[in-house]
């Protein structure tokens, strides 16, 4: 790899330098920060599904509702997810 | 459903940036006018051609989803037009860098080509006021696909706007004469624009993947919290 980068030619990083790097490192940043925000809602997803999974191995035990906001209004996050679409669950 | 293909495509994904960035930055000459600053050209360029169309192909999606009244087509418009808002402000604020490492300034209100763009940018920056703003879902999602529909066949307007726009700051650098670009440049740009458009779409099917989950944990919910008659269970059968 140190090889790879010895021969590759150098790049004329004076003045021009630091902009194209900015305009580059700007798109890196705004692709990762949207990653980043899609794992989190991932990861809250799993955790919820864990939850419900645990629930559902328990309910025959008892009249439980579902934990969470099954029966509730959906919460501000849920709402920022086109709603017509999930309420017609047209993911399947 | 939609996460079918996700890694293969995101893998193709990555090696397409990174034999792209080789290009550009190794291969592709410098400009001889512009000199090392025209590198940011084979990223924002690319990138304002990726999130036009993808706004036309919100458009698109939400002419199927008035035509079939299917929710899904209004799903792939709303993430298809979510994802080219994202691509624009990373337009946006690369051609700043651009404009100010080129002509001294950060934003031109003179040049077309940026003026109609931020307009554009503007017009779906509204979108998601107008429709998180109706409460009713099926109307939500019928407005939503209207307004999708005007302003993506607003977009390829405003192309040929500027197109006929005859500007010398802003040369038409794919024209066959006076500033064409030389095919070492050309084949490092449209290896970028292949690049910007895998991840347009791997986006994309990244956000509809996580959707479609967080659909289903919903449905799920409501089939536990439904009492199960006779001891059925009514989770549904796809979530494991």
């Amino acid at each position: 790899m140190l090889a790879l980068l010895a021969a590759t030619p150098a790049l004329p990083l004076d003045e021009a330098g630091k902009y194209v790097a900015g305009a580059y490192v700007v798109f890196l940043a705004l692709i990762v920060v949207y990653v980043a925000i899609m794992a989190a809602k991932l990861q809250r997803i799993e955790r919820e599904l864990s939850e419900l999974a645990r629930f559902a191995e328990t309910r025959s035990n008892g009249g439980q509702t579902a934990p969470g906001r099954g029966g509730e209004e959906p919460s501000i996050s849920d709402s920022l997810a086109p709603h017509g679409a999930e309420e017609a669950a047209p993911y399947e | 459903m939609y996460g079918k293909g996700l890694r293969p495509l995101s893998i193709a994904t990555v090696a397409a940036i990174v034999a792209s960035l080789s290009l550009v930055f190794f291969y592709a000459p410098l400009d001889a006018d512009q000199g090392f600053i025209q590198k940011i050209f084979y990223l924002h360029v690319p990138l304002a051609i990726v999130a036009l169309i993808g706004f036309v192909v919100g458009g698109v999606f939400a002419i199927a989803h008035l035509r079939s009244g299917n929710s899904r087509w209004d799903a792939y418009s709303y993430v298809s037009i979510h994802m080219s808002v994202i691509f624009g402000v990373a337009v946006l604020i690369t051609g700043s860098i651009w404009a100010k490492a080129s002509w001294g300034h950060w934003w031109v209100w003179d040049e077309p080509t940026l003026v109609s763009f931020l307009i554009v940018f503007l017009m779906y920056a509204t979108y998601y006021p107008f429709r998180y703003a109706i409460e009713d879902r099926e109307r939500q999602a019928r407005y939503a696909s209207v307004f999708a529909i005007t302003a993506g066949a607003f977009v390829p307007l405003n192309f040929m706007a500027v197109r006929m726009a005859q500007s010398l700051v802003h040369p038409r650098v794919f024209a066959t004469t006076n500033g064409g670009l030389p095919g070492s440049m050309m084949l490092a740009f449209l290896a970028s624009l292949l690049a910007i458009g895998l991840l347009w779409v791997t986006l994309v099917k990244f956000e509809l993947t996580a959707k479609s989950a967080s659909g289903q944990l919903k449905r799920l919910r409501r089939a536990l919290d439904a009492p199960a008659p006779g001891g059925r269970s009514r989770v549904a059968p796809e979530v494991s």
